[in-house]
C-alpha cells in the first residue's frame, strides 16, 4: 500500500460525498472549457465566415447591421439600394470586381441569396473557394427569362433533404414560382452553407414588389478595388451620398470582436466566481471529512504515521477529487461546447465547430488540480496538527 | 489460535524493556494552572513478560501508556524503551520508533473503517517501513490467520463482530514484530466469553514470540494470566490524580 492507495480508499469509503464533490469540480471545469471553446469557436466562425471583398456597399444604416446581414446572414435585413449603384461600380475604373447581392425570403429558415455567377468565382486574392458536390451552378439568366434554378448550401441540402432535380417553394404565394435544385455546394464553413443561391432574375420575378419595379433592387454590392489605395476614396465617395454607404467588413469584424471581448471579460469574471465556489465546496468537503476522521488520523499517528504522511494523504485526496473532476469536466466541456455550437449553427450563428484538445485543457487541468491542492491545504494542515492522545480518548 | 496461555513465569533477573526515571506528567489547564497526573520516581517493566496494570479510573494508566509509546511527552523525566530514550527523540524519529518497536491495542479497537481487515494490518507495516513491501500482504495474512481470521481478510470492520475487530487490532499491533505491546483495556467493551478468547490470543502470541506486554486491564482472566500485576497507585507518587489539586 502507498499513501495514494490510502487516499483513494478514503475517497471510496465516502463514495457519495466524493462523487458529488468530483461532480461539482466537473461542472465547474465543463463550464470553463465550454465557455472558452465556444467563444473561440464564435470568433473563429466570424473569421472563417467573413468575406474576401474589401468593401461592402449597401443602404444607409449601421455598418454592423449591413455586414451581419449580408455576410453572416444574421440580424434584420437592411433596406434596398438601386441596381444603378451596381452599374456605376461596374463602370468605375478603380473597381476590379463588383458582385450584386439581394437577400430574399427564406425556405424552412434558410435565406434566399440572389446573386450572379461571379459570387462563386475564384480569384487569386480569394481565400474562400466554392465547389459543387453535386450538379452545377445556376445560369446567369437574363432579367426577362428567369430560370428559377437554385444552388443549395451544404447545410441546407443536409437539413432539408433536397436533392438535385428537386423542386420547392415556401408558402402559397411562391407556389407559382417553384425553384429547382440544380446544384449543391461543398461545405465552406461559412454562412453560405446555410443559404439558397438563386439568380437575380429569378429573385426579382419571385418578389411581387420588385417584379413591378423598373429599376430593380439589390441589398448590397461586394466590391474589390484594383488598388488598396483606392479604398479610402471609394469609401468616402459613398458615405457622403444620401443613397448608400460603404463599409469595410474587416473594420466591422474588429468592432464585433471588441464586443465579443467585453462578453469574454464578463464571462471570465463569472468563471472565476465559479472556480471559487467549486474550490469552496471542495474545501468544505475535505474539511468536514477531516473533522469526522480525527480519531482515525490519531490512530494512524499512534500506529507510527508521520505528520507529513497524514498531510500527504489529505492533500492527495483533495487533488484526486480535482483530477477526477477535471478529467470528467474536460470531456463534459467538449460535449457541452459541441452541443452549444450545434445549436448556434442550427440557428444561423457563425461558429467553427472544431474543438481539438490543445494547451487549454492542460492549463485548465493543472489549474483545477492546483485549486484542489489549495482547497485541501487547510484540512491537510488540520489533519497534520491532530493531537494523538487528545483524539484517542476512549469514546463514552 | 493456540490453546490456553502458559502459567505465570518467574520475574527474577529479567532485564527491563521499559525504564521510567523521575517521570512526571501534568496537563496544562490554562491561566498557568496544570493538572498533575503522574509522578513516578522509578519503574522498570520486565522484558518478555506480561505485566497487568491496574488502578482506579483516572489514575493515569492511559497517560502512562501514551508516554511509553511516545504519543505524548512527559513534563519531566526520561522514558527508555530498551536502550532508546523515547522522550528525548524528535517527533519524526519518535513516530518511526513507535511504528517499528511498539504495538498499541486500544480499548475501542480504533480500526480504520474504510479499510479491510487485511489492509488495516498492512497499513501498520506501511507506516513503519521496516518490512519490505512485497512481504506486507503475506505477513498480514499470516498474522490474521494465526488469530483465526483467515476467512475475514476482505471484511471491513463494520462487517465483523467486536471480538473479531479486537483480534484485527491485535494483528495490527503485531504486524511489525514489535518488542513491546501496549494494550489499553483491550477487553473492556467485549463480553466475557469473547474477552477470554481475545486475551488468550494476545497472550499466546506474545509469549510465543517473547514480546513484552503491558496490559491495562481489570479482567479476572487477565489478572490470573499476567506474569505480574502492578497497581499504578503503588508507583505513582500522586495520591489521587483523579482528584489531584490543581496547582498554580
Amino acid at each position: 500500500m502507498t499513501i495514494l492507495t490510502v487516499a483513494l480508499k478514503y475517497l471510496r469509503g465516502r463514495f457519495v460525498a466524493s462523487a458529488l464533490t468530483s461532480l461539482s469540480v466537473a461542472l465547474g471545469v465543463s463550464l470553463v472549457i465550454a465557455s472558452v471553446l465556444l467563444s473561440r469557436g464564435i470568433k473563429q466562425g466570424f473569421i472563417e465566415g467573413t468575406t474576401d471583398y474589401s468593401l461592402l456597399v449597401g443602404a444607409k444604416g449601421t455598418p454592423t447591421q449591413l455586414v451581419l446581414n449580408v455576410v453572416f446572414r444574421m440580424d434584420v435585413p437592411t433596406p434596398n439600394i438601386s441596381y444603378r449603384i451596381y452599374r456605376g461600380l461596374q463602370d468605375d475604373p478603380r473597381i476590379e470586381v463588383a458582385v450584386p447581392v439581394a437577400m430574399g425570403d427564406a425556405y424552412q429558415g434558410y435565406r434566399y441569396v440572389a446573386t450572379t455567377g461571379e459570387y462563386f468565382a475564384a480569384f487569386p486574392w480569394r481565400r474562400k473557394t466554392f465547389a459543387i458536390s453535386d450538379g452545377r451552378f445556376f445560369r446567369d439568366d437574363p432579367a426577362e427569362q428567369p430560370s428559377y434554378e437554385a444552388v443549395l448550401g451544404a447545410d441546407v441540402a443536409r437539413r432539408t433533404g433536397l436533392r438535385v432535380g428537386g423542386r420547392f417553394h415556401e408558402g402559397e404565394e411562391a407556389a407559382e414560382y417553384p425553384l429547382t435544385v440544380v446544384g449543391i455546394l461543398r461545405s465552406t464553413g461559412s454562412a453560405d452553407d446555410r443559404a439558397i443561391f438563386i439568380s437575380l432574375a429569378s429573385y426579382w420575378e419571385m418578389n411581387e414588389v420588385s417584379r413591378k419595379m423598373q429599376v430593380k433592387p439589390l441589398t448590397a454590392v461586394l466590391v474589390r478595388s484594383k488598388r488598396m489605395s483606392d479604398l479610402p476614396s471609394l469609401h468616402r465617395g459613398f458615405n457622403v451620398t444620401a443613397e448608400a454607404q460603404a463599409v469595410f467588413p474587416s473594420a466591422v469584424l474588429l468592432s464585433i470582436f471588441n464586443i465579443l471581448s467585453l462578453v469574454s471579460d464578463v464571462l471570465a469574471i463569472m468563471l472565476v466566481v465559479v472556480g471559487l465556489v467549486v474550490g469552496l465546496y471542495l474545501f468544505v468537503s475535505m474539511y468536514s471529512a477531516t473533522l469526522e476522521r480525527k480519531r482515525e488520523i490519531a490512530t494512524m499517528r499512534a500506529l507510527g504515521a508521520r505528520r507529513t504522511t497524514i498531510l500527504g494523504i489529505v492533500l492527495l485526496e483533495s487533488c484526486a477529487l480535482a483530477v477526477i473532476g477535471s478529467a470528467l469536466g474536460i470531456a463534459g466541456g467538449h460535449g457541452l461546447a459541441y452541443l452549444g455550437a450545434s445549436v448556434l449553427a442550427g440557428r444561423g450563428g457563425p461558429v467553427a465547430n472544431r474543438f481539438a484538445v490543445d494547451a487549454l485543457e492542460l492549463v485548465v487541468f493543472i489549474g483545477a488540480v492546483a485549486l484542489g491542492a489549495l482547497a485541501g491545504l487547510l484540512p491537510a494542515v488540520l489533519a497534520y496538527r491532530t493531537e494523538v492522545a487528545e483524539n484517542l480518548a476512549p469514546l463514552s | 489460535m493456540r490453546g490456553a496461555p502458559p502459567a505465570r513465569r518467574p520475574m527474577i533477573d529479567v532485564p527491563p524493556a521499559v525504564t521510567l526515571r523521575g517521570v512526571k506528567k501534568a496537563f496544562p489547564l490554562g491561566n498557568g494552572r496544570a493538572l498533575d497526573v503522574l509522578d513516578i520516581e522509578h519503574w522498570a517493566l520486565p522484558a518478555g513478560r506480561c505485566t497487568v496494570l491496574t488502578g482506579p479510573s483516572g489514575s493515569g494508566k492511559t497517560t502512562l501508556l501514551n508516554l511509553i509509546a511516545g504519543v505524548s511527552l512527559p513534563t519531566a523525566g526520561t522514558i527508555a524503551v530498551h536502550d532508546t530514550n523515547v522522550s528525548a527523540l524528535p517527533e519524526p524519529q519518535r513516530d518511526r520508533f513507535r511504528a517499528r518497536h511498539v504495538g498499541y491495542v486500544f480499548q475501542t479497537f480504533n480500526l480504520l473503517s474504510a479499510f479491510t481487515a487485511l489492509e488495516n494490518v498492512m497499513l501498520s507495516m506501511m507506516f513503519a517501513g521496516a518490512i519490505p513491501k512485497a512481504e506486507h500482504r503475506r505477513r498480514a495474512t499470516e498474522i490474521l490467520a494465526r488469530l483465526g481470521l483467515a476467512a475475514r481478510l476482505s471484511h471491513k470492520p463494520q462487517q465483523l463482530s467486536r471480538g473479531e475487530q479486537q483480534r484485527i487490532a491485535i494483528a495490527r499491533a503485531l504486524a511489525n514484530h514489535p518488542s513491546l505491546i501496549l494494550a489499553d483495556e483491550p477487553c473492556a467493551s467485549l463480553d466475557a466469553g469473547t474477552a477470554r478468547g481475545v486475551l488468550d490470543a494476545l497472550l499466546s502470541i506474545c509469549r510465543g514470540d517473547g514480546t513484552t506486554l503491558l496490559v491495562v486491564s481489570h479482567e479476572p482472566a487477565m489478572l490470573t494470566a499476567g506474569d505480574q500485576i502492578v497497581d499504578i497507585t503503588a508507583i505513582n507518587r500522586l495520591e489521587d490524580p483523579a482528584r489531584s489539586v490543581e496547582r498554580v
